[in-house]
């Protein structure tokens, strides 16, 4: 019998070394940097579900952080919702349009799919452009606000000002929730009918499975996960316009679920931290960024299209298998 | 009454142009079965190329087309050799993927190059007629004939030649094609050679009729998978079609509700398409 279970104990380790980091890296500007890069898990670990189990791949993942984002903002700043609240609330109303969009874009297949998605995205982003008595436009809303002072076990815990260790704390929570959400999902009936889609969709749908209403689910959760990133995102960063919602986003989240490794569950988390972090080091020009974060997508896609995590516990894999002494750690187990 | 006409007018100029994005698509779609979503930007950098040989040059429109379309031609293929043979026989998915990556690629690129600022290719044609109390701009006139030559001169190439039939041959049958002797990859370079020729004039004569600027490429190439959507998948009349539709509803949502929302218009009326009919208005049952 197994004492522990290997990858609850890998998570908590992880866990417990995401809460430590800040502390390590005590620059504010590497903990901003961190903070983006959680709410950038919450992102892709909702277009890994789509992308990586159901293997539709949506191009619409930025447009629905947006609604997030805006449904947030616009319900605190004019109605007056506490932001505790609309951290729940706008993630849940961004479910609800995806369920609109997702209902006739279901009805296409494969690449279909994915450019009825793109023009989702561009009908949103040009409607946040456009609608500038709501959204205030390309000028965007300025003084988003933070969530209120928390009081737990005695202790009053803020979240104002910039490179916030209880922010980042909060972002760490939603991205452990998102993917351990995703894990169930995984884990679940539904994960295993989204996987049967990804590899043989007309098989799956000879053997019975209504296979609309689970694409449909993964579609509604994964906007789910970009309306809490968003949400996030905007009461983070505090002021809010439609440049980070566009098609050029969507893209790059895509690239980090497929550099991390589509369709696992640490892949989302390497490729997110990976997408945050590599222009801070590159600097680059933002053209430049482009054909670099192009070719990157081309390469991977070309030479290593499961991604970075399968292939590092491959590697790892292979390193033990190659090593004589380590057969024989293991006792035998015949009688 | 004049307004209506007016601006059915005005959508085929557009639409004769989404016609032709469409055509280089559907080639590459139908054929291969790649969703070859780089077209749109590589159009735009066809039509950047064509600014730039009018301006330095000083060639006329046509002139600078001519040079721009075999370096299109090029790029096409090399991205065809490069980039989508060796995932061939990978998932469709992946194609797609890079055909993303593809197209952050070529934006970059064309941002690097041409920079972000508008541009606008200069013609001679800026005459106006007036024709049974509509407008008819010369510009307007000389587009929609030239993507009536491109179709037709491609049409032909595709009905009449030997290496069309080949062409239609692996279309229809990939195996039987390669066992009576087609050689498919001289197929699928000739393909991406002629879908490119045709997005560098198309990038052109947006560039003439509207602006180059960055984003533009992905929003044709956007709507020239709408026009496939529309006219059905695969279907060479219904590319057509949907491009002339799609250019004449946009320019009357323009006209008559908002032009600030004309492309959401656009997308929307593809998404009723799909609810409705998605076989689309030419393809089969």
């Amino acid at each position: 019998m197994r004492v522990f279970n290997k990858p609850l104990l890998f998570s908590v380790a992880a866990i417990a070394g995401a809460l430590a980091l800040p502390h390590a890296f005590k620059s504010p500007y590497y903990i901003h940097l961190m903070t983006l890069a959680l709410i950038w898990i919450v992102l892709a670990q909702g277009q890994n579900l789509t992308q990586g189990f159901v293997g539709y791949v949506s191009i619409a993942q930025a447009g629905f952080m947006g609604i997030g984002a805006y449904i947030s903002t616009l319900l605190t700043m004019k109605f007056g919702v506490s932001v505790w609240t609309t951290l729940v609330i706008a993630p849940l109303l961004t479910g609800a349009m995806a369920i609109l969009a997702g209902y006739p874009s279901l009805r296409v297949k494969g690449h279909y799919f994915s450019i009825v998605t793109l023009a989702y995205n561009m009908v949103i982003f040009i409607v946040l452009m456009t609608f500038s008595a709501l959204t205030g436009g390309e000028a965007g809303i300025p003084d988003v606000p933070r969530p209120s002072e928390l009081t737990l076990f005695g202790h009053v815990f803020s979240f104002e000002g910039r490179s916030n260790l209880n922010y980042y704390a909060l972002a760490l929570t939603a991205a452990v929730l998102a993917t351990t959400c995703c894990a169930f999902v995984l884990h679940s009936r539904a994960g295993r009918v989204m996987l049967a889609i990804r590899q043989n969709e007309d098989l799956a749908e000879a053997m019975g499975v209504v296979t609309s209403r689970y694409k449909l689910f993964a579609f509604v959760m994964s906007s789910i996960l970009a309306g809490l990133a968003g949400t996030l995102y905007a009461h983070y960063i505090g002021f809010l316009n439609p440049e980070p919602f566009g098609v050029d986003q969507s893209l790059n989240i895509i690239l980090a679920v497929i550099l991390g490794g589509s369709g696992t569950l640490t892949g989302p988390i390497v490729g997110a931290v990976s997408v945050t972090f590599l222009p801070e080091i590159l600097r680059f020009a933002d053209s430049f960024r482009l054909i670099t974060y192009g070719l990157i997508l081309v390469v991977a896609t070309i030479f290593l299209p499961k991604g970075l995590v399968p292939l590092v516990a491959s590697l790892w894999r292979w390193l033990r298998a190659s090593q004589p002494n380590t057969s024989h750690n293991k006792p035998a187990n015949k009688a | 009454m004049n307004e209506l006409l007016q601006q059915i007018f005005n959508g085929l100029a557009i639409g004769s142009v989404y016609t032709l994005v469409a055509l280089g698509l559907t080639v590459v779609f139908g054929i291969l079965g790649i969703a070859h979503f780089a077209h749109g930007s590589l159009a735009m950098f066809g039509g950047y190329l064509t600014f730039v040989f009018s301006t330095t040059m000083g060639l006329p429109l046509f002139a600078s087309m001519a040079l721009a379309m075999p370096v299109g031609a090029v790029l096409g293929m090399l991205i065809e050799r490069l980039a989508y043979r060796p995932v061939r026989d990978a998932p469709h998915i992946n194609a797609f993927i890079i055909a993303l990556g593809l197209t952050m690629m070529l934006e970059g690129g064309n941002l690097l190059l041409f920079g972000a600022d508008q541009v606008i290719i200069q013609t001679p044609y800026q005459k106006v007629f007036e024709l049974g109390g509509i407008f008819v701009a010369q510009l307007r006139m000389v587009v929609i004939v030239t993507s009536v030559t491109l179709v037709a001169v491609v049409t032909f190439l595709l009905l009449k030649t030997k290496t069309g039939k080949s062409v239609r041959a692996v279309a229809q049958n990939r195996h039987a094609a390669v066992l009576m002797g087609v050689n498919v990859n001289l197929v699928s370079s000739v393909v991406f050679a002629i879908s490119s020729a045709l997005g560098v004039a198309a990038g052109a004569l947006i560039g003439a009729l509207l602006a180059l600027a960055p984003g533009v490429g992905e929003s044709f190439a956007v709507k020239g998978f709408a026009v496939l959507i529309l006219g059905g998948l695969g279907s060479l009349p219904g590319a057509i079609l949907g491009g002339l539709v799609l250019g004449v509803s946009e320019s009357l949502a323009a006209g008559f509700l908002s032009s600030a929302y004309k492309d959401v218009i656009s997308f929307l009326i593809m998404i009723l398409v799909l609810l409705v009919m998605p076989q689309g208005l030419m393809g089969k049952k």
